[in-house]
């Protein structure tokens, strides 16, 4: 069974202590840089530790989901802190103040190429972000489109679209309008901390390849039988210190898959940076035991 | 017609330095003993070279800072003018860490993002919390020995332990696609137990010592707008039957998703909102002048809410409201809601983000635009 933990992964305490530090002049930006280095390493380690198919780089230096592609972007800018869903943690909403346009993409993660999963945020939620005073289409064609296509061909394995806002709203018409703006490409469309009922008969119709379900959110019942797609099935709980049981994990999934989607990942339902370091840890190794059990069986 | 408004805080101040570095463990600097001595002659604290030499010669117990830290808020309080006051939650960590690290249920579980590097503190409910018994009386006798003036008790809600702590016990098991019921149903048993068996114990005791005001802060109240629902239960079961003054501080929120639930809240004097910060800075008495206020009004007087805690100060910006303003931000509430016994006034939220120079000019330019728009109304 695949797995892979697309998103935003927690910094460890000495990467906290160390942007800190270098905020208030007490350290020296290559000293953060070695520490960002570090956390980087030791996440891989854990990643590969855990059996997981995909590498992530856990975006260790992003601020927020928006905030490094907006700086890359001509006509966009970080604006107040807003809150993302109905989380503790904020987000900078993104500013229009020119037509967007990439003006160059952002590095690939150092990470061997055809292993490693990549993560932006979809063209819906860049839109929401951003208030709609751009739409979802146009940040689709000018700003993610060039840089999913840069990723690609920097050896992404696969592309993760995050977007937390449409299951919410209860519609993907617009959505599905952006995604048809994106190059042909492995894409994911991942819907983290949402139920996802209402909008996954329409996501069928998406030009993506897979779509993430938060299943602490979403009942199982909510998937229709034969899904057309690959299911990243959030398993993972990025939102809860409550570890999950292997076990437990593996049973859900073979109820999953007699739902017979058309093939099955394990992730979390989320960012995991919504938990402390060391309990995400824990969570990732989680997951490869759940994938491991499960690949047994099979 | 002759009208008083009441003035008040809604809860916590910064803390002074000496008192953050003396609990840090850290050296205090000639700019710390400089600090004590100032705002000592300042509020006319009395005994303040008592502090100050103690300061000095690292002669004082932490409990001893706590206790003059507390002191000096209050006399702050008192300078400004203000009819309520508190100790500016002096003696307390933070709002959600003051509950979580007393009350046995609770395990700490390490620091999450807020945004950008600022990270909080977060717990996780690992059993049934409860509490061996009231955990602010003390808190509370201090501050009454030490004013006489009204004292308001701010505490921090059900519905907020349980939204902002991790959920070990009540939801865990079975979680895994499950239904939204069943996720519901799990963080109302949450929230009924921190309302029966951690704040409400807390709040009788404060009321058998004497507090005669109890403010509920609910920040997260409208962060699951469908939930709403749970922060009425939690507030009207940790409060029922008590007989003092209750009261509910929400800020920065979506108020729309308050109504109609909150009008359940059972003997809730007034719901103290955060109204400043979305205001304009501009003198006026019209809707167009009070963006900040408009909307919010508006559904205090379409559901007929009986009060409303009237923030009038932005506590995320040194901009110091000047009197005038805060008057008219007055005069404008009274107008939408036509009747002045509604309102009271008090600062949007706590300012503890603020250096106490500015709370002082904010603060007692509050007072003194209050006094202008009784005046006006006069």
């Amino acid at each position: 069974m695949r797995a892979f933990a697309p998103g935003i992964y927690p910094r460890s305490a000495a990467l906290v202590q160390a942007t800190r530090d270098l905020e208030r002049g007490r350290t020296a930006p290559e000293a953060a840089a070695e520490q960002a280095e570090d956390d980087l390493r030791e996440l891989v380690s854990v990643q590969r530790a855990a059996g997981l198919t995909f590498l992530s780089d856990g975006m260790l230096q992003w601020q927020d989901l928006f905030r490094p592609l907006a700086d890359a972007t001509e006509g966009l800018d970080a604006r107040p802190l807003t809150r993302f869903l109905d989380t503790n943690t904020f987000y900078r909403a993104v500013l229009v103040d020119g037509e967007p346009r990439l003006r160059n993409p952002l590095p690939a993660p150092d990470l061997p190429a055809g292993e490693w999963v990549g993560t932006l945020p979809s063209p819906l939620a860049f839109a929401r972000a951003a208030r709609d005073e751009v739409s979802a289409e146009a940040l689709a064609a000018n700003v993610l489109a060039p840089q999913i296509q840069a990723w690609v061909d920097a050896g992404a394995a696969l592309i993760v679209l995050s977007e937390p806002f449409a299951a919410r709203e209860g519609s993907a018409d617009e959505l599905l309008r952006a995604l048809d703006e994106l190059p042909a490409a492995p894409l994911a469309l991942q819907l983290p901390f949402g139920d996802a009922e209402s909008i996954l008969p329409a996501l069928a119709e998406a030009r993506v390849s897979v779509i993430g379900i938060d299943f602490y959110a979403t009942s199982l019942g909510a998937l229709p039988s034969g899904f057309p797609k690959e299911i990243l099935a959030g398993v993972v709980d990025a939102r809860s210190s409550a570890l999950e049981s292997p076990d437990e994990i593996a049973r859900f999934v073979d109820e999953l898959s007699s739902r017979e989607p058309a093939a099955v990942y394990l992730g979390p339902n989320g960012d995991l940076q919504f938990v402390p370091e060391p309990i995400a840890r824990e969570k990732l190794a989680r997951l490869g035991q759940a994938s491991a059990r499960l690949a047994e069986v099979a | 017609m002759s009208v008083h408004f009441v003035t008040r805080e809604i809860g916590s101040l910064a803390k002074p330095p000496w008192r953050v570095k003396a609990f840090a463990g850290r050296p205090l600097e000639e700019s710390d003993f400089a600090a004590a001595e100032e705002w000592g002659r300042r509020l006319e604290v009395d005994g303040h070279e008592t502090l100050v030499e103690g300061l000095r010669a690292g002669s004082l117990g932490l409990p001893e800072i706590d206790d003059w830290a507390a002191f000096y808020a209050i006399r702050l309080l008192e300078r400004v003018g203000l009819d309520v006051v508190y100790d500016g939650e002096q003696k307390r960590t933070e709002m959600y860490d003051h509950v979580a690290a007393f009350a046995p249920g609770f395990e700490p579980r390490g620091t999450v993002r807020s945004f950008d590097n600022k990270y909080y503190a977060k717990a996780a409910v690992v059993e049934a919390p409860s509490v061996p018994g009231p955990q602010d009386v003390e808190e509370f006798e201090f501050v009454r020995a030490h004013t006489d003036r009204v004292v308001k008790v701010p505490l921090t809600g059900a519905y907020t332990m349980e939204d902002w702590s991790y959920d070990e016990h009540y939801g865990h098991e079975g979680g895994l696609g499950a239904s939204a019921e069943h996720r519901f149903d799990a963080r109302r048993r949450f929230v009924h137990d921190v309302a029966v068996n951690v704040i409400r114990p807390n709040v009788e005791g404060l009321v058998a010592a004497g507090a005669e005001w109890i403010q509920i802060d609910e920040p997260a109240a409208t962060t699951k707008p469908d939930e709403v629902p749970l922060v009425v239960e939690g507030f009207n079961e940790a409060t029922r039957g008590i007989q003092a003054k209750k009261s509910m501080h929400i800020c920065f929120s979506d108020y729309s998703a308050l109504w109609p639930a909150v009008m359940d809240l059972e003997d809730c004097l007034e719901l103290q909102l955060e109204f400043a910060n979305r205001d304009s800075r501009e003198l006026g008495t019209k809707d167009e002048d009070r963006p900040g206020y408009a909307d919010t009004l508006a559904l205090f007087k379409e559901h007929g809410y009986p009060g409303v805690g009237l923030g009038v100060l932005d506590i995320h910006s040194d901009f110091v409201e000047p009197a005038e303003l805060v008057r008219d931000r007055i005069l404008y509430a009274i107008e939408v809601l036509g009747d002045p016994e509604r309102i009271q006034v008090n600062p949007d939220c706590g300012l503890r983000t603020r250096s106490w120079e500015v709370v002082y000019e904010k603060l007692a330019n509050m007072v003194q635009g209050t006094r202008l728009a009784e005046d006006a109304l006069s």
